[in-house]
């Protein structure tokens, strides 16, 4: 079990490290093979596919992306003939966006999830939830309080966390039907309660549950925190895994939760072959000996009836909340998350401006950057610009750190500041060597000297080459050791890029309880989109 | 070739074909294969598994007949799926094939099966409801669920945990029947149908008036619950699977619980209840020919007695009674032989005005 956690975390990695949107090769069509563009965490099924292929002559071959990314894939047409199928957790979202929608065929469920609460059994038991009804508003009112912390996907780019939030919107607002956009303002508040005690954001299901598992046996230097919210199947392949110091109490809030049901859905576009071979890969995965193997290798439930569940997912009735169907609730609530509910950001970008980033590479700098301002207004670069409240600062650096720029984005009437940062980062030039462990002592230097004010503080490190000036990666560790534990647990995220150290980004990345990003064979853009999921 | 159909009705989107169901004939069952004419047709999914069935294919062969059958939605099939390209168009419900018979001036038409609304349910329910007066006994041994009662519920937006005395399912959520996606789903139509002869003062919508005055309250029916699925499988599934905590109450053709019940595959659990919505509406399965020996498959599925029996297994409803009581009688099932409360769903162009206003309320 452990080796399949770590195998799981592996493949995200390596997925998330080169990003989607570059397949290396386009795959052709051709029958017996499934083309399908997918959420990461179905990584965990590939046991199950091989003896699929094996059954009925299909192969799948994944393309990995988050449901936001996915669903604007479709929307725009680059899915058609590139895929043959999709497999988000589910089509809530894609339905909801018609030029989405309409590219959704046939549609069969494989397998549901329900997203939940998991807190270290110590914790659940002193807050007096172990086997006792609790709701979303017991839960919230916790939070507030401070009794407890968990840590949540980004629910712009993972869908347990956009589940999450939904469901736990709808509950609040206890209005009994699907939240609508003009509720959002209403059940702000409440949420807010709620999101105070989220002290880990991801971009990921899979890179969460193993940061929770890092931070919980102490082998990352971040605070240690209570709980997760994530798919039930994520929470009891934790617990199966042994790796945890204590196991996770599942809490199903009894006024209900939101289902992942794995829809293995067709595309419109698809060819005949590619009809044929979804019928049989469908048929075989819903046959009840699969379903029971797809419920015991993954811990998520079966789609059919028949199969009776194990033990393990416990005997409550589970009330599914209902979902908003329009992409106008969709964007206030994501819009609300953002500027108003969530722990604001403490954001330090430590950006490499030396002499080979002349020309492309500074050009490409400077358009990720200023990507984050609001210019990319896709329906992803929509949510992952800079948020109301959140704190930038630039540190550009060659052969010295500059002087840090920084900015705060108001919580409304945002676009003067974000215009600010937007002619800051265009104006970057290059030109000199390279200071990198100079420069992210500056960094630290720089958040030693802030108040602790309770937000999500990360550094992103862009650099294309090795360090050659000042002090190296050693002396950078050393200085680390001596910072205060708040500054320990402030996450790196390094860029690979150009020329830059593999080793030494991921050392950085490790140290510091961050992730390296790989940006040398994809969009620069992209990356920094993809970073902000976990600020 | 086993039954194995799970067609989502996202199928429905698509305009054009979707499924094709190559029929292969029953396999080698002699020498001498006789002529075989291949017939092309078109209709809603819930009959795709009756023709994939290879008892079926065998009784269309000893005619001399190959079903090759595609799966698309009742609205499509009446507006966008190109008809030329088809023998017949079997649609499932009166209004799009009055549609299909006006646009094709076509006057003689077959209606082999039928099937009542019908609302799938769990015992717990039945007595909550019961107690609220919404659930009732019907004429004959069934129980149906009093859409005029239902409506004074959801008019209010009730939740189950207002309900007196429910400690069996004390959801934080509104009383309301899960259907599926009225944008492109025949089910939520036919629920449509009977919800608004109600809302209506228990006349059938006929008017510009009665539908302004029926439509808000109608679209809350459906927009209150969120996100719905598209095909009538979905929904029927969740129900089967997932119980009483996901969907308490579905819309669902009759056809679907009977076809289980029928299986005897275990999956309709002692607790699992059917209620009659009180009107109900009929689905009725109504076969147009368009050319060639699409006329042939209409006669055989209504006369045939082979054919008429297996359709009954499939949980159809059929123009000869005594098959589905046959079948009632030898499966033990609990559902009425007789229904005397169904009222007739408006006519195409009031119904489809209906489901498009709904429709562009989902921003």
């Amino acid at each position: 079990m452990k080796r399949l956690i770590a195998g799981i975390a592996a493949i995200a990695l390596v997925l998330t490290g080169c990003s989607s949107e570059d397949t290396p090769a386009e795959s052709k069509a051709e029958p017996g093979k499934l083309r399908i563009l997918a959420g990461s965490e179905l990584a965990d099924l590939k046991p199950i596919l091989d003896q699929a292929a094996q059954a009925t002559g299909v192969r799948v071959e994944f393309t990995f992306t988050g449901t936001l990314e996915g669903s604007e894939t479709l929307a725009s047409g680059k899915a058609d003939g590139k895929y043959d199928a999709v497999w988000f957790s589910s089509n809530r979202y894609p339905q909801a966006i018609p030029d989405a929608a309409r590219r959704l065929g046939n549609q069969v469920k494989i397998m549901n999830s329900p997203v939940v609460l998991g807190l270290a059994k110590s914790k659940a038991e002193a807050l007096g939830w172990a086997g006792k009804p609790v709701t979303w508003s017991d839960i919230a009112k916790a939070a507030e309080a401070g009794k407890f912390s968990y840590g949540m996907t980004d629910p712009s780019a993972s869908n347990s966390g956009f589940s999450a939030l939904v469901g736990v919107a709808s509950a609040l607002a206890g209005t009994g039907s699907a939240i609508s956009a003009a509720q959002v303002g209403a059940v702000t508040p409440e949420l807010k309660k709620f999101f105070a005690a989220q002290a880990m954001s991801a971009g990921s299901s899979g890179w969460l549950s193993d940061a929770y598992q890092r931070r919980a046996t102490g082998q990352d230097p971040g605070q240690k925190i209570d709980g997760l919210i994530n798919y039930e199947s994520v929470l009891l392949t934790l617990n199966a895994s042994g790796s945890l110091p204590e196991p996770l109490s599942l809490i199903y809030p009894s006024d209900g939760v939101v289902t992942a049901d794995y829809p293995l859905t067709l595309l419109t576009s698809a060819s005949e072959a590619a009809r044929n071979d979804h019928q049989k890969l469908t048929d075989y995965l819903r046959v009840p000996d699969v379903q029971r193997d797809i419920m015991s290798r993954t811990h998520r439930r079966p789609a059919i009836p028949n199969v009776g569940l194990t033990p393990e997912f416990g005997g409550q009735t589970l009330v599914e909340l209902p979902f908003p169907a329009t992409q106008d609730a969709f964007d206030a609530l994501l819009s609300a998350y953002f500027d108003q509910i969530r722990r604001p950001s403490r954001t330090v970008y430590v950006v490499d401006t030396s002499g080979s980033m002349e020309g492309d590479r500074i050009d490409g700098l400077r358009s990720a950057l200023s990507g984050l301002t609001g210019a990319s207004n896709d329906l992803v670069g929509r949510f992952r610009r800079f948020h109301g409240r959140e704190e930038v600062t630039f540190i550009p650096f060659n052969t010295t750190p500059s002087q840090p720029i920084s900015f705060t984005i108001p919580q409304t009437g945002q676009q003067a500041e974000l215009d600010r940062i937007k002619s800051t980062v265009e104006s970057l030039s290059a030109g000199g060597g390279t200071a990198i462990y100079d420069s992210l002592n500056r960094a630290y230097d720089l958040l030693a000297s802030e108040p602790d004010s309770g937000r999500f503080t990360s550094i992103v490190l862009m650099t294309d080459g090795e360090n050659n000036n000042g002090t190296d990666l050693a002396g950078f560790q050393q200085a680390l050791a001596g910072r205060s534990a708040r500054l320990k647990g402030v996450p790196i995220f390094p860029i690979l890029f150009g020329e830059g150290s593999q080793d030494e980004m991921n050392t950085l990345a490790r140290v510091t309880g961050g992730k390296a990003f790989d940006a040398r064979n994809s969009d620069l853009q992209h990356v920094f989109q993809e970073i902000r999921g976990y600020q | 070739m086993k039954r194995r159909i799970s067609i989502g009705l996202a199928v429905v989107l698509l305009a054009a074909v979707v499924v094709t169901i190559i029929i292969q004939s029953g396999g080698d069952d002699g020498p001498a294969q006789p002529q075989v004419a291949t017939v092309h047709g078109v209709g809603g999914s819930e009959k795709a598994a009756f023709f994939a069935d290879e008892r079926v294919v065998r009784a269309f062969a000893g005619h001399g007949l190959k079903v090759e059958f595609d799966s698309a939605g009742s609205r499509q099939i009446a507006t966008t799926v190109d008809l030329s390209r088809y023998d017949f168009a079997f649609p499932s419900s009166t209004p799009a094939a009055q549609k299909i018979q006006q646009d094709k001036k076509i006057t003689t038409v077959y209606t082999p099966f039928f099937s009542p609304m019908a609302v799938a349910t769990f015992a717990p329910i039945v007595d909550l409801l019961t107690a609220q007066g919404i659930v009732r006994n019907g004429p004959g041994n069934y129980q149906v669920l009093d859409i005029a009662k239902y409506l004074e519920l959801t008019g209010k937006a009730t939740r189950w945990d207002q309900l007196p005395n429910n400690t069996a399912y004390p959801a934080r959520k509104n009383v309301l029947i899960t259907t599926t996606d009225p944008r492109n789903s025949n089910s939520a139509a036919m629920y449509l149908s009977a919800a608004s002869f109600v809302a209506n003062g228990n006349n059938v919508v006929s008017t510009p008036e009665a539908e302004a005055k029926v439509l808000p309250e109608m679209t809350k029916l459906f927009l209150d619950q969120g996100y719905t699925q598209n095909s009538s499988e979905g929904p029927f599934e969740d129900y089967l699977a997932a119980g009483m905590g996901k969907s308490p109450l579905v819309m669902i053709y009759e056809s679907q619980y009977v076809d289980r019940e029928v299986r005897g595959d275990g999956s309709i659990q002692p607790t699992m209840r059917l209620l009659y919505p009180s009107p109900t509406v009929l689905s009725k399965h109504t076969l147009i020919p368009l050319k060639g020996a699409g006329d042939q498959v209409g006669r055989l599925l209504s006369t045939d007695p082979e054919l008429v029996k297996l359709a009954a297994q499939f949980g159809f409803r059929t123009s000869d009674p005594k098959v589905f009581t046959q079948l009632v009688a030898d499966h033990k099932l609990a559902v009425p032989t007789d229904l005397v409360d169904v009222v007739e769903p408006p006519s195409y162009e009031t119904l489809e005005r209906m489901l498009d206003a709904i429709g562009k309320q989902y921003r």
